[in-house]
């Protein structure tokens, strides 16, 4: 028997209710879990968590992993922090919205199509979020290939033309 | 009534940073509210993937003027989280210490704040001044005011003396007996209930619903304070309360954060009479071994959390941070709701959204041909001399 007893229950209950969506799952250490979670079961699956006490959600962690980009919800009771790390190709990525769950994650899903350009299925329309009005479209700039210092040699040569 | 929606900011007298809040108005009353943000945006966390973690530290320490050691200390605890770093106790002690005084520093500064915006520029003038004894604490440990830099990989820079610890505690005996009177003032005067009661109501279920944090969620009675539940540094050997208010209103937030104060100076107390001995610090490689941590703390203004991936290299792949007011945001939308347009510059001070710290003024002197910067002595100095001119003497003051 694992000495972290709590963080095994929340893992393997997660694993019986929801085998085959919650993969990989892992107990890192004291009030940390990790798992690997279904993009199409996510908002199903927080919604479990939400109604077992896991009420809120501390943020979601955009990430480049090269073929696929990940986003990291970070769920909590205050005292665990569960993370679902949710997969999509690069090629087409979609995951779908969770507002109907948590109605405050608004700015972090906003956060994931501005920086890293993963479409979030049923967000509203509105402005952008963070990136400024006139940042070029299609550019994400926390994938890895995004490059400072090609998008400020970009801006210098638009300056060149007015100079 | 036919609606109207004005924008209020991002630039406004009343937002103390660049934001957005599109408001729908009937009348003088709110029927709806939205938030727009990314006028501050710095892309750090991009900027973070290109340098080193040791360079992190100094970045990390900017994303907020107030909150600069909650943010690095989340960043550090993650850092040797990864490094698998057994850091001294003294120098967790000396963390905690600090995180507490900034706790006071930005409490104070709050007060200041929500007394001016109700109209009350006494209480400001008073929270402003008393402020100044937990700064000069500040200073007095570290050598900053406001980024106090007393983080570093493996511990602390620092070390604290039996003269600034006596120091210290003179001071906070100073801001008890002050804080005292506030709570009085807060819970007693009856232009601070007018103004604050039933204003910027958020219920229980909504501020858990849309994920409130820190002294907000606290005043609509949600008992979540990070350094009770999932205890970092040395808050686990320490006693103190979880304040909780459930009138769910600015009342409320004025009241949590005064109490707060006070269990604030039981654990500067607590820590500078308990102090371990032994070292500060300890090595921390430069390169840090692949793996991920996630953290949080508990800020003066709620959770931060930092999310932090290693890839064997002295940078990181991924540093994600999200700062307690970007938590908030969505809650103030609901608070501004149904309220009245007046209401507005309180309630989104009440769940004290970040706001920079000035320095001292720095004074060109042609005559000397050099520049002085003025102490606070010289200031006062400055001022009496200033009013004695004009027939009004303060010097006995």
């Amino acid at each position: 028997m694992s000495e972290f007893q709590e963080e095994e229950k929340v893992k393997a209950g997660l694993e019986a209710k929801f085998p085959g969506a919650v993969t990989n799952a892992l107990v890192q250490r004291k009030n940390r879990v990790w798992l690997d979670a279904a993009a199409d079961k996510l908002p199903e699956i927080l919604a479990w968590m939400k109604a077992g006490g896991f009420n809120h959600l501390a943020t979601i962690t955009g990430f480049d992993e090269g073929e696929n980009l990940g986003a990291y919800y970070h769920m909590t009771d205050t005292k665990m922090i569960v993370t679902l790390k949710v997969k999509t190709p690069r090629a087409n990525p979609s995951i779908p919205s969770v507002l109907a769950v948590f109605p405050g994650a608004l700015s972090y899903e906003k956060e994931l199509e501005d920086m890293l350009g993963i479409k979030i299925q049923g967000l509203p329309p509105g402005r952008r979020y963070p990136l400024a009005e006139d940042f070029p479209v299609g550019q994400y700039p926390l994938r890895k290939d995004w490059k400072t210092e090609d998008y400020l040699a970009q801006q210098a040569s638009l300056k060149t033309e007015t100079k | 009534m036919s609606k109207i929606t004005i924008p209020l900011g991002p630039q406004h007298p009343a937002l103390k940073e660049p934001e957005n809040f599109m408001l729908v108005l009937e009348g003088e009353q709110i029927s709806g509210a939205t938030v727009n943000l990314g006028y501050n945006h710095r892309g750090m966390e991009k900027a973070a993937e290109g340098r080193t973690y040791i360079q992190n530290l100094y970045l990390i320490e900017r994303v907020c003027g107030i909150c600069s050691h909650s943010h690095t200390t989340t960043y550090i605890t993650n850092v040797e989280e990864l490094a698998k770093a057994e850091i001294p106790q003294r120098a967790l002690a000396i963390r905690t210490l600090f995180a507490e005084l900034e706790r006071v520093h930005s409490h104070l500064l709050w007060l200041g704040v929500a007394g001016y915006e109700m109209g009350f520029e006494t209480l400001f003038m008073y929270t402003w001044r008393d402020r100044e004894q937990v700064l000069d604490c500040l200073e007095l440990l570290s050598g900053n005011r406001v980024h106090y830099s007393i983080n570093t990989l493996g511990g602390v820079r620092r070390d604290i003396s039996a003269e600034q610890k006596a120091e210290v505690l003179k001071r906070i005996k100073f801001l008890e007996e002050r804080t005292q009177y506030y709570i009085k003032l807060a819970t007693q005067e009856p232009t601070v209930l007018a103004r604050t009661a039933n204003v910027g109501k958020l219920p229980y279920d909504v501020a858990i619903e849309r994920g409130a944090v820190g002294p907000t969620a606290r005043a609509s009675g949600v008992a979540r304070d990070v350094r009770k539940d999932d205890p970092y540094l040395i808050y686990s050997q320490l006693d103190f309360n979880v304040i909780t208010h459930n009138t769910n209103d600015v009342f409320g937030r004025l009241v949590v954060r005064a109490l707060e104060l006070l269990e604030s100076y039981k654990i500067i107390n607590q820590v500078l009479n308990n102090l371990p001995e032994g070292p500060v610090a300890v090595k921390i490689p430069m390169r840090i071994a692949p793996g991920e941590a996630v953290n949080h703390y508990e800020a003066p203004r709620g959770e931060d959390i930092h999310y932090l991936k290693s890839n064997g290299t002295d940078k990181p792949e991924r540093l994600k941070v999200r700062a307690p007011t970007l938590a908030n945001l969505q809650s103030v939308a609901y608070m501004l709701e149904g309220g009245w347009l007046a209401d507005v510059p309180l309630v989104i001070a009440a769940i004290d959204p970040c706001m920079s710290c000035t320095d001292r003024a720095a004074v060109w002197n042609p005559k000397k041909g050099k520049t002085e910067v003025y102490s606070w002595e010289d200031m006062r100095k400055l001022g009496i001399e200033h009013y004695k001119r004009r027939g009004v003497d303060f010097g006995r003051l």
